[in-house]
């Protein structure tokens, strides 16, 4: 959308107080702005053909980008790879025998195990079958996600160091185990700048869940600009109240109302420019246009009532309730067609430590129809080539079990040495699985990939060299990836 | 989202980054000689030290560039990076020259390259003799007389003196001083956070009038020094700095209680600390002799940083991230270093190696108290800081303990003259299981009996095993007696055994005979004897466990089942017991527990008999001394432990106890109990404490590792500055003192420089946090060092610095921008024009309420929680957090208060705050940004205390305002920025409310829908439609740039 026409339309519309000779001072400031940010945007390589952004770094991207845009699904607590993708037959045998001392190896065990008197062997309950071209393991939890298995490149080796919650899933989505470092999002936002002119260039959901254990939290650092301005976080779409906080007018005050406010508000400071020169002025008055058009674009995103039904019928029921992982899958659909940068959704109660049996299959449930249907769904619109989709928790879970331990039933603690993450369109390759684990899945044998590797990754295909991306912090050069240099993972390009 | 031009943060951000920011240091003309410092060290800085720097393991080449001697040393190649005077031969100038992507340094694959004047800068400074010096901020502070200016008139002293002679040097000039009632505005939200009100503009008009402005202005700022109002503000600053938070931040993110230091911080403002005090305190004021309780909970500011009690952490690796914390903050509130850089390896850049930081750990590494938070509000070490009102509650409860004490030592004494101490001889004192009977002649105290049987006395067919009665059950079916208390309950032990004794009646016997206990609310352990009729629970476990026949008839059998065989543990508390029959008649008696252990509510025939239960219960709820009375030996015991014995005896559990006394005891118990509950109550505040005994030993953590300890070391401060005196305490007392002895270069002017960036929107160092080789340098250098001087030389006097900054001419400026000082210098980095930026969420917030009248102004105390849209707290919190729901405080004297004392709940913190760049306080942040945003501008137009201020302001103009529209305007206006409107502006607002009045005439339901937002109720006495379209006038002012700007 063209803001300039729009906010145009907007003025030309409001007829409703029949006042002529309006400035239109929103617009003449907003052209001002887009004319100075073309100038700042000189795009780094001539031949790539880049989206139109503002607002970004020049020199960025580095190199022509392969995702224009990423969607980010965060399974928050932990998934169970042992159960879903990293397929241990040798297990079944070895049921309640005790996890070899040379696959362990002395490694340290979060305090919930570490007291354990034996660590024995819990065999996925769940069968495993080969799915697609590909023929990749995919267990019977995620039968949906086993038919899209020939769209994603499937990391068995991910690892961290982190074993608890809080400082693992900040390390994943923020690089650094402790608080204060800018999420992967808000570094995306700070270095490319913005797509969309209506909406926000970084926004995330935290949808609805179905295990019954108490949740592990999440925190607004997941998603905040750490030491960058506080204009790079993303902004939480809401499935409650106001979508974005506070866009509603306030009761009593319908648009038309609103729009003379603000007619009123930016004459008066199009005179304070005036005698002040202050460039923040005029900045506030093209800042409170687009609020007013925030109005009307985030509305009719969150409207899904023009959606064709073989589309929503893809996303699965839980589509029709809001809130749901499955109405938020489609809704970044939405953002991504709309060029929304990033978007990320939280899906929280991964966290198995027991009852494997009932509470994986229902937080599968959640997610596995919708995690398909949105790779399918922007493949079908020619948004997958430029989109990037990734899904993956902040760690694994062990082979040893955690509690009691039966055939049917059992818990698994946390693993942080090897867990797979997927990703699907926006340059990485189809039908692929990277890395290997031992018979265990406890230990990599094959091709590690560290979570800066991962996050580097990310970073290049959305165009940037994750070690030339820096912000100055306490007199250091921050990165995402931490202070070592780390590399993308290239086997997994395409 | 970011249609705006960078912000001005944002734009020197980038500058920073991407190019030598422009004015901030003085561009080294072609004929001026190269300055080292100020010219040639950031350049080594920024694109060699990370390969050629202090940190020794990282070092390429054997090559250092960051002292003298290893700019100058011959390597081994036979090259030296520079020979002095000659460019030919100096390595480093052809490095940084050569046209060869392998040769060229720094590195292509590092990102860095050097321009063509950074290139230029360095020949030239080999050139004239590649002299050398240390880094500006590690040098001692000097005090340099104020330059003489070709102006003479404009400064009103040494700041000025110094901003004005760089201005002369740039060919600017300074601009006219602003409007006093713009200045009056700027120097009150300075000061205290609001803006100043339409009598003190008048008042203060008034005085310019009579004693001039420069008076006038003395005088006002005097005023608002004294304000109580100014320590509020200026603690929001710190509270900022020390990651001040009323949750701990990780995990569960409870509730912690910590507002006491909160409360410290505005008082110590406001009473005008000495800041090397206030440092002193926090950082150490449990070490001072005989603390104060005021000087505890100043320790509180090394207590802020998050924590944990997550399950499955591990606890020395989060107690060395506490430390970690509490080591980075410091270092950069104080020193303005990121000493955290050299955790993992010597730093990089500034000369702190890895051994030195943990030596500086080390002073931090001994507190007494866990590493982990255990969820709880109060968390070792913490301190009860009650309230003036709780104390005297808390001194007439003990008034009242005292007194009931008395009155039951003398009913004591009373009954004693009754007790034989005769009946004790020869009875022992060991604990052996022995039977409790719990059910004897009826149902236990405190409890009931129901459904079928009842107690009988003995009669011909009505046996009785003992007391004078016997409960009889007779059934058809199933058939129970059902026991169950809420009183005292049966206690269970290890090995105890329950027991029952049964008479079945010979004639008509049951067919199936079962107990039943109840534990936690359920009836789930069962033991039957016979017939397996009665189906209740899970057959064959414990739920219903067949133990053995029927017993025999007509005589009275005893029953037993051991507590392990029913898996219940020890400590179990059993609150029913149930006697259930299939068909037949019984009869039960004499049925309790086989047990070691103490049972509550028990009375005793002897004072033996009381021992033995507390030896058994380990003396619980007993004092000490009395505890090791009961320990020793009988005959050990002197006549006065005897009588202290017996006296606790005779009113906690003889059977013959009166009335009297009971009521005595039960009346000190109140008392006792209310006291319990009241410290309960009392507020806390985490503290630091160090641990008794020999301090915790601290180890070089290689890569920064908690588990990978190397060599131990010893407490000592970094090396580049000045010792501790020989004579200092190694311990966090003298590390203070060290902060703040006069010869540490950095902490004068790390303080004085924020408070620079407070009033003047960017420090003179404008990278506040880092002082360090890769901050950026001041931009006036003399300026910076005299400030810091003249703070210490005045005593650390606070109030006088602000009073000093805020009555510059400086400061005293128009902030009108011309287009010539735009172009030259458009952060006003030079100072020719006036601060002006946008304020700070909490002053915005306060100023809204503030103009509607409707702030309510109380200093101190608990946090508070004005509304927030719902479900934020929800979204993100762990299931079993005590802040995952949240809810509003109600009234306006709780939602009116003013920001700082809102409550923060650090994983999701309050959105009217951190949507207006408010820091989410998980770390310690001492420069905020300050960006412009469209989610801002729906904060300010939408949100319903912003709407509700709105209206607020409507009504008090429509009251005070007069009876005209163009009065009640001025007055709206005046109000919220101190000025009249200009008749362009009354008649956009004129024309606006017309429109509104329009909008809203024939829409009775939106006007009432309107003023109804919020927690106080619209004006009854003004018509809805009215003050419907007034309070929208109301929202235009408040969203107005002048409004939301210091200007």
């Amino acid at each position: 959308m063209d803001p300039i026409r729009e906010h145009a339309q907007v003025e030309t519309r409001r007829s409703f107080f029949g006042r002529s000779g309006v400035l239109s001072l929103g617009a003449a400031a907003l052209a001002e702005m887009l004319a100075r940010e073309a100038m700042a945007f000189p795009g780094a390589d001539a031949s790539a053909k880049l989206p139109s952004a503002t607002g970004g770094l020049a020199g960025l991207p580095h190199f022509p980008p392969t995702a224009k845009r990423a969607i980010y699904l965060h399974m928050n607590g932990g998934p169970s790879q042992l159960d879903l993708f990293d397929y241990k037959p040798k297990m079944d045998a070895l049921f309640d025998t005790d996890l070899p001392e040379s696959i362990r190896n002395g490694q340290r065990l979060t305090t919930m195990t570490s007291g354990q008197a034996r660590f024995p062997v819990a065999p996925s309950k769940y069968k495993f079958a080969r799915h697609g071209q590909s023929g990749m393991w995919v267990s019977e939890l995620l039968p949906h996600t086993a038919k899209i298995v020939d769209e994603i490149a499937l990391i068995q080796t991910t690892w961290t160091e982190a074993i608890n919650h809080d400082p693992a899933v900040t390390y994943i989505c923020t690089g650094n185990q402790l608080p204060g470092r800018p999420s992967l999002g808000s570094w995306l936002s700070y270095g490319l700048g913005t797509m969309n002119q209506d909406l926000p260039s970084f926004v995330v959901m935290t949808p609805s869940w179905s295990s019954k254990g108490s949740p592990q939290a999440i925190y607004n650092r997941l998603w905040g600009a750490g030491f960058l301005p506080s204009k790079y976080q993303g902004v939480a779409l809401r499935a409650n109240g106001d979508p974005v906080l506070f866009l509603s007018n306030p009761s009593g005050v319908d648009a038309a109302v609103r729009r003379r406010s603000l007619d009123a508000i930016n004459r008066i400071n199009q005179a304070e420019y005036d005698s002040f020169a202050d460039p923040e002025t005029q900045a506030r008055i093209a800042q409170y246009e687009m609020a007013f058009r925030m109005q009307t674009s985030v509305p009719e995103l969150i409207d899904i009532s023009n959606e064709p039904r073989h589309v929503l019928d893809m996303y699965g029921p839980d589509v029709h309730k809001p809130g749901t992982f499955a109405r938020c899958a489609l809704l970044a659909r939405r953002l991504a067609e709309r060029d929304v940068r990033f978007v990320q959704l939280f899906h929280r109660g991964w966290d198995q430590h027991g009852n494997m049996a009932n509470e994986l299959p229902v937080q599968c449930r959640d997610v596995d129809q919708a995690s398909a249907a949105l790779v399918m769904d922007l493949k079908q619109r020619g948004l997958l080539d430029d989109t990037l989709v990734i899904w993956g928790g902040e760690f694994g879970r062990t082979i040893y079990c955690q509690g009691a331990l039966s055939r049917e039933n059992y818990g698994r603690d946390h693993h942080p040495k090897a867990f797979p993450i997927w990703m699907a369109g926006g340059g990485v390759k189809a039908g692929y699985v990277h890395g290997e684990t031992d018979d265990f899945g406890y230990n990599v044998v094959r091709d590690p990939v560290h979570i800066h590797d991962m996050n580097a990754t990310i970073l290049h295909c959305m165009g940037i060299d994750n070690n030339r991306f820096s912000v100055k912090f306490q007199g250091q050069d921050a990165r995402m990836t931490g202070f070592v240099e780390q590399y993308p993972v290239k086997q997994i390009l395409a | 989202m970011d249609l705006s031009r960078p912000t001005l943060a944002a734009t020197a951000l980038a500058a920073a980054l991407f190019s030598v920011a422009a004015l901030a240091e003085e561009a080294p003309s072609t004929k001026a000689k190269v300055d080292f410092g100020r010219d040639v060290r950031p350049i080594l800085s920024e694109n060699c030290f990370v390969c050629h720097g202090f940190d020794a393991q990282k070092r390429e080449a054997g090559l250092r560039l960051d002292t003298h001697e290893g700019v100058l040393e011959t390597l081994e190649s036979g090259d030296a990076a520079v020979v002095p005077g000659n460019l030919e031969d100096s390595g480093l100038i052809f490095r940084v020259e050569v046209d060869d992507d392998e040769m060229v340094m720094p590195p292509p694959k590092s990102g860095k390259k050097l321009t063509a004047e950074e290139i230029d800068v360095l020949k030239r400074w080999v050139a004239e003799g590649a002299p050398w010096g240390g880094h500006w901020a590690f040098e001692p502070v000097a005090k340099v007389e104020p330059p003489r200016t070709e102006d003479a008139s404009w400064s009103r002293g040494p700041v000025d003196s110094f901003l004005l002679a760089r201005m002369e040097e740039e060919g600017l000039k300074p601009s006219p001083e602003a409007e006093p009632t713009a200045l009056l505005r700027r120097v009150t939200l300075d000061l205290t956070g609001l803006p100043p009100t339409i009598a003190e503009v008048d008042g203060f008009l008034a005085a310019v009038d009579a004693v001039g402005l420069g008076a006038a202005y003395e005088k006002a700022v005097d005023r608002l020094l004294d304000s109580p109002r100014y320590g509020e503000h200026m603690a929001r600053y710190w509270l900022d700095a020390a990651r001040y938070g009323d949750t701990h931040g990780l995990h569960l993110d409870n509730f912690r209680e910590m507002w006491p230091y909160r409360e410290w911080v505005i008082r110590a403002f406001n009473a005008n600390k000495p800041f090397d005090e206030f440092v002193v305190e926090q950082l150490a004021g449990d070490l001072l002799p005989n603390p104060s309780t005021d000087q505890l909970i100043a320790t509180g500011f090394n207590r802020c940083h998050v924590s944990t009690a997550e399950g499955g952490s591990i606890v020395e690796e989060v107690y060395t991230r506490n430390v970690t914390d509490q080591v980075d903050t410091d270092g950069t509130v104080f020193l303005g270093m990121s000493v955290g850089c050299a955790r993992c390896h010597d730093h990089k850049f500034d000369p702190i190696t890895q051994k030195e930081y943990y030596q500086f750990f080390a002073f931090f590494n001994n507190i007494d108290g866990p590493a982990m938070d255990g969820n709880a509000s109060r968390w070792q070490p913490f301190l009860v800081t009650p309230t003036d009102e709780q104390t005297e509650r808390i001194k007439a409860m003990d008034a009242k303990i005292v007194e009931s004490k008395a009155g039951l030592d003398a009913e004591v004494k009373r009954l004693a003259a009754s007790y034989d101490p005769g009946i004790d001889e020869g009875l022992s004192e060991d604990v052996v299981p022995e039977d409790y009977v719990w059910i004897d002649d009826g149902p236990p105290a405190g409890a009931t009996s129901r459904e079928a049987g009842e107690f009988v006395d003995a009669a011909a067919d009505r046996p009785v095993k003992s007391g004078r009665r016997s409960l009889r059950v007779q059934a058809a079916g199933l058939t129970q007696n059902v026991i169950e208390t809420t009183g005292p309950k049966l206690k269970t032990g290890a090995g105890d055994v329950l027991f029952a004794h049964v008479h079945l009646d010979p004639a008509n016997p049951p067919r199936e005979v079962m107990l039943q206990w109840k534990i936690g609310g359920q009836w789930a352990r069962r033991a039957y004897w016979g017939e397996n009729l009665v189906g209740f629970g899970k057959d064959g476990g414990v739920e219903r466990l067949r133990i053995g026949d029927l017993p025999a008839r007509g005589e009275w059998v005893r029953l037993e089942v051991p507590t392990a065989k029913l898996e219940i543990a020890p400590g179990t508390r059993i609150e029913g017991w149930a006697f259930t029959l299939y068909d037949g008649v019984a009869h039960f008696d004499a049925s309790g527990l086989r047990t070691g252990t103490a049972q509550e509510g028990r009375a005793y025939p002897n004072l033996t008999a009381w021992i033995r239960d507390r030896k058994a219960d380990g003396g619980a709820g007993l004092a000490e001394d009395v505890k090791a009375i009961i320990a020793k030996p009988r005959d050990q015991r002197s006549v006065e432990e005897r009588r202290r014995l017996i006296d606790l005896f005779l009113t906690a559990g003889w059977s013959q106890t009166d009335e009297a006394v009971t009521k005595a005891r039960d009346e000190l118990a109140k008392a006792e109990e209310a006291r319990r509950k009241l410290d309960g109550e009392l507020s806390t505040t985490l503290i630091f404490r160090e641990r008794p005994g020999e301090p915790k030993p601290a180890f070089v953590l290689h890569r920064g590792e908690y588990d990978q300890p190397t060599d131990r070391v010893t407490r000592a401060v970094p090396a580049f500055l000045p010792p501790m005196p020989s004579d200092a305490p190694a311990d966090r007392l003298g590390l203070a003192r060290w902060l703040v002895m006069p010869e540490n270069p950095l902490t004068a002017r790390v303080a004085v420089n924020r408070f620079w960036q407070q009033v003047f929107g960017a420090g003179i160092v404008k990278t506040s946090e880092d002082f360090g080789t890769q901050g950026e340098r001041p931009s006036h250098p003399e300026l910076l060092d005299w400030l810091a001087a003249t703070f210490q030389e005045e005593g650390w006097d606070v109030k006088a610095m602000m009073k000093r900054l805020v009555s510059s001419s400086a400061y005293r400026q128009s902030t009108k921008a011309s287009p010539e000082a735009l172009a030259k210098d458009p952060d006003d980095r030079l100072l020719t024009r006036g601060p002006r930026f946008r304020l700070d969420a909490e002053t915005l917030r306060d100023q809204a309420l503030y103009v509607g009248g409707v702030l309510v102004e109380e200093l101190g105390g608990a946090s508070v929680k004005p509304p927030q849209p719902s479900g934020l707290w929800e979204a993100v919190a762990y299931g079993d957090s005590n802040t995952k729901n949240f809810k509003a405080d109600e009234g306006a004297g709780k939602v009116h208060r003013r920001s700082v004392y809102t409550f923060w709940k650090r994983t999701s913190p309050p959105p009217q705050m951190t949507t207006l760049d408010a820091p989410s306080r998980e770390s310690c942040t001492v420069r905020r940004e300050r960006t412009n945003t469209p989610l801002q501008a729906l904060l300010l137009l939408n949100e319903d205390q912003y709407v509700e201020a709105s209206r607020a302001l409507a009504q008090r103009a429509l009251r005070e305002g007069g009876s005209t529209a163009d009065g009640r305007l001025t007055r709206m206006f005046r109000l919220a920025v101190g000025r009249a409107p200009k008749a362009s502006e009354l008649a956009e607002l004129t024309a606006a409310l017309d429109d509104f009045a329009a909008h809203y005439a024939d829409k009775p339901d939106q006007a009432k829908a309107l003023i109804e937002i919020g927690a106080s109720s619209p004006d009854p006495a003004i018509e809805p439609r009215e003050l419907a379209a007034w309070t929208m006038i109301g929202n235009v002012i408040l969203n107005l740039d002048e409004v939301l700007t210091k200007g």
